[in-house]
């Protein structure tokens, strides 16, 4: 009798636990419609998750929410951009999650986590009115709308790539040229290597994606078209413009442009640390690399590469060199970086609310984001308040970036938004067997699988 | 004549049995249920966590999934013909088995010496053992930048060749595909001889005074004794240390993931950093990454039991005639 009343309560509790486990991970659909009722609120508390900003940058913003909401607390937490992936969607099944996340729209992001947001479409109307996407520049409001149209996290802000950042100090010391073509740039390297710094740094070992924006950048100067043809399947990863990219990467790292330890770490920390110690005198970032610029956050970013006493160098843009002579120059690429989106379960949507309206809708909460230089504001008319602003040198960086802030805000090619995952994935596997001097393979064949694992993109491709 | 009335002791060869009871023979005490309840907790605890997980991952790695709410599309086997097709699982695959091969062979030999030589009177015993263990209990986390520092194209073996004048050996180890695995192996062994250490050093210590002494009256060498007698006692430690660095090796993740996250071009990696990749990366599928962690516990539990059988203790046969010699 005894055993098998035990026996009963372990195959009950067993299958409590059972159950418990699986309703925690299926979750239910969020309400939609009770959620997005809910009126905004002048009290509160609320958390935000993210990969960007930085904390120092988040504090910022919300000191400024505070001047204006000072009964809403926001508290921002700051993860790796994988961690922040892997803490993310069981915090939200859970019921835990944060009650504002960061949401790109990079890699089929709007179906992954738009799931667990709000609609935001009419938030946005309430508070633009019906006309509320000609409020926003860019296309970005469609970069981030599900597949099923809804608009799942609301723009912070847009960013660009496809050029360079310099230490202008160090060429400077070397009398170096900022180069313009491939040729420029072998003279420019050498000319740096006998001050003893290192060129260009750059991380392409690992899983990261940032080296895909130096094979954008060639391929651009390749055929300024082909890029995205060969990312949406009206192109071939392998066609004579393909194979061209790869053989240029394999110059430069003949040529010395791309330095030998390119594949011993990634780009984060790698090429951002050399950079940022001003061990090397040229790194491929965005626009988000423009905070670096600032007075007080150039001091932050040396000190967090382990810089000791930091002296801040003057860093500027410039434009990604014509390395394949064809006159075509550099086309930046560019999107929205992340909107904001309101997790659905929150229990605190109405504080939620009142802090996404002000981040991304009104001209305070844009100037707010604009002035930290980390993204291109999501709001038209919203432009840098220069006044409180301050640069390593005002005089020589403002205008550069000014003039990168024109252009990176009239690109005409996505960053990522119309390649997949697996494109970008074979991209990287190229560059890395291109560079790896052990690697015995023509470009032809390393393009040739390139081509066979890389899946095509629908995105933004008109039938 | 004397008589024995007083309690008797128990087991002693020829000594007289203890009275029975009214009789009958005493019931030998039973296995009381009762102890169910001091199990349950742990029970609950390993059938609702542990092996759910893996009735899940089963489950999962049938179907695509991206993870989040995105939905679940049913793919059958798809996940698994994929994994078998995936040229990056079978480097995976080799990378565990010459891993395991290199590490256990390198752990056995290490370990075995140094605690030999450790049983005997060295000078400064007791610093030597915690310069060989002090890897064991250091985070892989915490050692893996140091490692990379040693590793890189700047870094200290490449200084150090150069120092040598041996300048035509410097390379970029982590950066390529024929060297990437070599670090990851080297820091294995690094951090699993003092593993070893502590296994054999405490097996030596069990092993019979006697028979040391026995075998040295009888000639044998210190090579002789080692191989004879000391190695067959521990066979029992050598055979969990294969199976413990199997799984090891199968299991493998933070050091490569922290070192070289599996490249460059998937030369270093390992299942644990498919997985990885696959569960957090930026192509992700949880089917896939599912039915790679069922195709790992399957090998786990395949060459763990395989390893057990073949080196059991050989059932001695009774009764036969020894044969004539």
């Amino acid at each position: 009798m005894a055993t098998s009343r035990y026996t009963k309560a372990a195959a009950a509790a067993a299958v409590m636990t059972l159950c418990l486990a699986a309703c925690s991970s299926g979750g239910d659909a969020q309400e939609e419609g009770g959620a997005a009722a809910v009126e905004a609120a002048e009290s509160g508390t609320v958390t935000w998750w993210g990969w960007t900003p930085d904390t120092p940058v988040a504090e910022r913003y919300i000191e400024e929410f505070n001047k204006e909401y000072p009964d809403i607390e926001v508290t921002y937490r700051n993860f790796e951009n994988v961690d922040f992936r892997t803490t993310l969607a069981p915090a939200l099944d859970s019921g835990e999650g944060p009650d504002i996340f960061n949401l790109s729209p990079a890699g089929g992001s709007p179906d992954t986590w738009g799931g667990y947001a709000l609609d935001l479409e009419p938030i946005a109307q309430d508070v633009l009115g019906d006309d509320y996407e000609s409020a926003f520049g860019g296309g970005y409001l469609d970069q981030l709308r599900d597949s099923e149209g809804r608009l799942v996290s609301m723009p912070l802000g847009g960013m660009a790539a496809g050029f360079l950042w310099y230490n202008a100090d160090i060429f400077e010391e070397a009398g170096a040229e900022v180069p313009t073509d491939y040729d420029s740039w072998v003279k420019a390297c050498d000319d740096i290597a006998a001050i003893g710094k290192g060129c260009f740094t750059m991380g392409a070992g690992g899983s990261d994606t940032f080296p895909s924006e130096m094979y954008h950048s060639i391929a651009n100067s390749v055929d300024p078209e082909w890029f995205i043809k060969a990312a949406t399947g009206q192109a071939k990863w392998d066609d004579p413009q393909g194979i061209e990219v790869l053989q240029i990467i394999s110059d430069m790292r003949d040529d010395g442009i791309i330095a030998s330890n390119a594949l011993d770490s990634t780009q984060y920390p790698l090429a951002n640390e050399e950079f940022m110690r001003g061990d090397a005198a040229m790194v491929q970032m965005g626009f988000w690399y423009t905070q670096y610029a600032g007075a007080e956050s150039c001091v932050a970013a040396m000190e967090a590469a382990a810089v000791s006493n930091p002296e801040c160098f003057v860093q500027l843009p410039a434009p990604f060199p014509d390395v394949a002579g064809k006159g075509n120059g550099s086309v930046y690429f560019g999107e929205v970086d992340y909107g904001l989106a309101i997790n659905a379960d929150s229990p605190n949507i109405a504080a939620a609310k009142t802090f996404l309206t002000w981040m991304t809708m009104t001209k305070t909460g844009q100037q707010n984001v604009v002035n930290a230089m980390d993204l291109l504001p999501a709001l038209q008319g919203v432009t840098p308040d220069w006044d409180a602003i301050e640069l390593v040198d005002n005089e020589v960086q403002r205008p550069a970036i000014e003039q990168l802030m024109k252009d990176s805000t009239e690109t005409t090619q996505s960053r990522q938004w119309q390649t997949t995952e697996s494109a970008l994935d074979a991209i990287i596997l190229a560059i890395q067997q291109v560079l790896d001097p052990t690697v015995d393979r023509s470009v032809e064949d390393i393009a040739a699988d390139m081509e066979a694992s890389a899946e095509d993109s629908t995105v933004g491709v008109e039938d | 004549m004397v008589t024995t009335t007083g309690p008797v002791t128990v087991g002693s060869e020829g000594a007289p049995r203890a009275p029975r009871r009214g009789g009958r023979r005493a019931r030998a005490p039973r296995l009381v249920p009762g102890g169910l309840r001091w199990i349950l907790p742990g029970f609950i605890l390993s059938v609702g966590l542990i092996y759910y997980s893996i009735i899940y991952s089963g489950y999962l790695s049938f179907f695509d999934w991206g993870g989040g709410r995105r939905p679940m599309i049913p793919a059958g086997f798809d996940n698994y013909v994929e994994a078998f097709s995936d040229p990056v699982f079978w480097t995976a695959l080799r990378n565990t088995l010459v891993y395991f091969v290199v590490v256990f062979t390198v752990q056995v030999v290490g370990a075995v010496l140094f605690a030999a030589v450790m049983h005997s009177k060295i000078f400064l015993a007791n610093v030597y053992k915690v310069i060989v263990v002090t890897p064991v209990f250091v985070a892989p986390a915490v050692l893996a930048p140091a490692h990379i520092e040693v590793w890189q194209t700047n870094g200290t073996v490449n200084a150090i060749l150069d120092a040598l004048g041996l300048d035509s050996l410097m390379q970029g180890w982590l950066g390529q595909s024929t060297t990437s695995l070599l670090v990851i192996i080297l820091v294995g062994c690094w951090g699993s001889i003092g593993f070893g250490f502590i296994l054999y050093y405490a097996g030596m210590a069990q092993i019979e005074p006697e028979m040391v002494e026995a075998a040295r009256i009888d000639g044998a060498g210190n090579i002789r004794l080692l191989f004879s007698v000391v190695l067959p006692n521990l066979k029992g430690t050598t055979v969990s240390l294969a199976i413990l660095n199997f799984i090891t090796a199968l299991k493998l993740f933070d050091s490569v993931w922290l070192i070289t996250q599996g490249g460059p071009s998937h030369s270093s990696e390992f299942l644990g950093t498919m997985i990885y990749a696959e569960t957090a990366g930026s192509s992700r599928n949880l089917g896939y990454a599912a039915a790679l962690s069922v195709i790992l516990l399957v090998i786990a539990v395949t060459v763990s039991v395989v390893i057990q059988l073949r080196s059991r203790e050989r059932t001695p046969v009774v009764g036969k005639k020894a044969p004539r010699v």
